[in-house]
C-alpha cells in the first residue's frame, strides 16, 4: 500500500508553509503544484476554479480538496496528489482552510487515500494534526491507507 | 412525501459531477460503513445514475439536476462531505430498519 501513497504524493506535490491571497489563489496553487509535477496540463486547473464554483470541495475540519471537472479529465496525465498546507489559513466562502489537497485523477487509483482522509478528518485529534503537520513524514503518515481497507 | 424503508436499499448510488474528489470519498466512506450489509454502493456522474438505482446520494447543489436525470428514485442531498447528518440517518434506516421520508 506504502507504493500506493508514493506513487500518488510526490514529495515535490507538498508544500508546507504555503500563503495564499483568497480562495482562488490556493486553488491556483494546488494546481500549479500539479502541472510541476507532471500530472496535469496548464487547462486542468481553470477547471478546479470552475468546479469549485459549481460545488464547493471545502471538507470540514479546515481541510478542502479542490480538483477538475469531467471536462479537465482530459488534462490529466496521471493520477496525483498535491498537500498544500496554508499555516495562516485562507478565507474558504466563510470557512477558514488549512490544508488544500488538490487532485488529478483518470481512474480510481486515488480512492484508498480519501477514504483513509475521511478517516482522519472524523477523529478530531488526527485532523489536527494533519493541519499542523510540519513534516512530509507526519502527512504521509497521516494518509498512508490503514491495512484492509478497500483498494477501490 | 414519499417515504423508502432501510431494508428495501440494495443499490446506493452517490451521484457527483467529475466523480474524482469528494463524491468518491464519500462512496468510499459509505462502503466501509456498509461492508457488512447488502448494500451496493457506487459512484456516477450525475447525468448516468443507473435506472435500478434505490437510492441517490448528491451535494445538494446537485440535487435538482439528480432527480431530472432519475426520475422517480429517491435523492437525499447532503451538505456537508464528512459527518452529514443526512447522511448519517440514511446509514441508520440501512442498518437498523426504518423508514426515511425522501
Amino acid at each position: 500500500m506504502s507504493d500506493g501513497l508514493t506513487a500518488l504524493l510526490d514529495p515535490r506535490g507538498i508544500r508546507l508553509d504555503a500563503v495564499a491571497a483568497d480562495r482562488d489563489d490556493a486553488i491556483r496553487q494546488c494546481g500549479r503544484a500539479l502541472v510541476d509535477i507532471g500530472a496535469v496540463l496548464e487547462p486542468y486547473v481553470d477547471t478546479m476554479l470552475a468546479r469549485e464554483r459549481s460545488v464547493p470541495t471545502y471538507l470540514g475540519e479546515g481541510v478542502a480538496i479542490p480538483h477538475g471537472t469531467t471536462d479537465g479529465k482530459d488534462s490529466v496525465v496521471r493520477d496525483a496528489l498535491a498537500v498544500l498546507r496554508f499555516p495562516g489559513g485562507v478565507d474558504w466562502n466563510g470557512e477558514t482552510v488549512s490544508v488544500c489537497i488538490g487532485i488529478a485523477a483518470r481512474g480510481d487509483g486515488h480512492v484508498a487515500v480519501l477514504a483513509q482522509l475521511a478517516e482522519v478528518l472524523l477523529d478530531p485529534e488526527r485532523a489536527r494534526a494533519l493541519r499542523e503537520a510540519t513534516t512530509h513524514e507526519e502527512i504521509l503518515g497521516l494518509l498512508q491507507p490503514t491495512e484492509g481497507a478497500p483498494a477501490s | 412525501m414519499a417515504a423508502i424503508n432501510g431494508k428495501d436499499i440494495h443499490k446506493l448510488i452517490v451521484a457527483c459531477d467529475a466523480g474524482m474528489g469528494s463524491s468518491v470519498m464519500l462512496a468510499a466512506q459509505l462502503r466501509k460503513e456498509l461492508k457488512k450489509f447488502p448494500v451496493e454502493v457506487s459512484h456516477t456522474p450525475v447525468a448516468s445514475i443507473p435506472a435500478d438505482a434505490d437510492i441517490v446520494v448528491t451535494h445538494s447543489e446537485l440535487a435538482t439536476r439528480a432527480r431530472q436525470a432519475a426520475p422517480g428514485i429517491p435523492v437525499v442531498p447532503f451538505e456537508v462531505f464528512i459527518g452529514d447528518p443526512a447522511v448519517k440517518r440514511l446509514v441508520t434506516i440501512i442498518k437498523e430498519g426504518g423508514d426515511l421520508d425522501v
